[in-house]
């Protein structure tokens, strides 16, 4: 009697019933992969999707050839600035070579953004790189002109960048004169405008003052700009300030970025673990 | 089978117009074109809504897939899919619906497609920017994203009716 009642019910309601299954799986995706990618295959950075808009950006790449060459050439020019033949000795005499005196600490893999978008309320970019080439969940990516995201998931020859243009995107930043340093937010609105919320409202902040990255967390090397204040928003009822910053990276335009490989980046985990636990809830 | 094929095209051209094109544009305003609802309009009035949902979901899950939207599309097409009966009911004509005519714009009518697909839009629209930003203190950026993209999609479905739907000869 009870079977009969219920396959009764469950086809009276089997519409119903398949609708919310639909509706419960694509909401619990949307919902959850922000913080937990699961896997590749939903997302532009699987094969085919990839091959896709590889395919595209053949096509749309040239719409911006002319600027992006115009800053591969002012970057050109910068570094070919500090080359040694590009100085004149002062000084003739022993120089003491010492190779132990650096190390390298960062290495850059250069990329291509194959898809992006701006408008939304959470932004992911493609990049045409993937594993293969070194790239892993978490390593920080930027382009000539500023801080663009960290990589969120990556697949064999694409991976797909978490933007700045995304609500908890929190990267470490400073506000460079004073060195105060805060966490980098998103409202959602306006791909220029980003901000860095809760800070103390005695501190003395110029307006278009630098804010570059901090290497706090050993995702990107310290200085990479991010943007400049352009305001300051008191918060009701707190003594606190919103700092709203402009970017100094055009998204809607992006082309060429490098993906930030930190070569210490074990070492330095390995030592911050051993910091103990909160221990206040022992 | 003529029709199967009809309707194939017309998925694959919209998905593909739909990701690679109109989800890459940046109007302003946070205006955003979504034209792919128009393909589920346009399946005969005799299909089932179960088929319906199950076409849905698959044509979202593919626009998902390649804008990295996660489910944000699927979502808002599947509720496009299951109340399109309910909407369809309600503005029947008097001796119901001929089975042999498309719900598109030059067989059903203006009258008529206003309505519906007006409501539904709506809806679909709505469903999606408040799922995108779902935050209760953007409630005026979600109106003003829908009251703004809406118009302009509905606009732009008509169009392109225009384009892919063979116009009945005139009697």
């Amino acid at each position: 009697m009870f079977m009969r009642n219920l396959i009764a019910f469950l086809r009276r309601f089997q519409v119903f019933l398949i609708f919310m299954l639909l509706q419960i799986f694509a909401l619990s995706t949307y919902f959850t992969f922000l913080n937990f990618p699961r896997s590749q295959y939903m997302t532009s950075a699987s094969y085919v999707s990839g091959k896709m808009l590889n395919a595209r950006n053949e096509v749309t790449k040239y719409v911006n050839l002319v600027k992006t060459s115009n800053i591969l050439q002012k970057q050109n020019k910068y570094l070919r600035e500090k080359l040694p033949m590009s100085y004149i000795r002062m000084e003739n005499g022993w120089v003491k070579i010492n190779d132990t005196l650096f190390h390298q600490q960062y290495e850059y893999i250069p990329g291509k953004v194959i898809n992006s978008t701006v408008t939304r309320a959470n932004n992911f970019f493609t990049l045409n790189i993937g594993w293969a080439q070194g790239v892993k969940r978490g390593m920080g990516v930027f382009s000539d002109k500023g801080v663009v995201g960290i990589i969120h998931i990556s697949s064999e020859h694409f991976s797909v960048v978490k933007s700045v243009l995304t609500e908890d995107i929190n990267i470490d930043v400073q506000i460079e004169p004073i060195g105060l340093f805060g966490l980098l937010k998103w409202d959602g609105r306006d791909p220029r405008r980003g901000q860095i919320s809760g800070i103390s409202n005695d501190l003395n902040i110029k307006r278009w003052s630098k804010v570059v990255t901090r290497s706090g967390s050993g995702i990107f090397p310290y200085g990479i700009p991010v943007g400049k204040v352009e305001k300051l928003k008191t918060v009701e009822g707190k003594p606190i300030w919103d700092v709203i910053i402009r970017y100094s990276e055009d998204f809607r335009t992006l082309q060429r970025v490098y993906v930030v490989r930190n070569l210490l980046l074990e070492e330095q985990q390995k030592l911050e673990s051993l910091i103990p636990e909160d221990e206040e809830n022992e | 089978m003529n029709d199967i094929i009809k309707h194939s095209v017309r998925f694959l051209l919209l998905t593909i117009i739909q990701s690679f094109v109109l989800n890459q544009l940046e109007i302003g305003l946070g205006i955003q074109l979504l034209i792919y609802p128009l393909f589920v309009f346009l399946l005969p009035f005799e299909l089932g809504v179960i088929p319906m949902l199950v076409l849905s979901f698959t044509m979202g899950i593919i626009i998902d897939s390649i804008s990295n939207t996660y489910g944000l599309h699927a979502s808002s097409l599947t509720l496009f899919a299951y109340l399109r009966p309910v909407i369809f009911k309600t503005f029947s004509p008097r001796e119901g619906y001929d089975v042999l005519k498309e719900p598109n714009i030059f067989e059903m009518g203006n009258r008529w497609f206003i309505y519906t697909f007006g409501i539904l839009l709506f809806i679909h629209h709505f469903w999606f920017f408040l799922l995108e930003m779902f935050r209760i203190d953007a409630i005026f950026f979600i109106l003003q994203k829908t009251l703004l993209s809406f118009p302009i999609s509905f606009a732009f479905c008509i169009l392109i009716q225009m384009l892919i739907v063979n116009k009945p000869k005139s009697r």
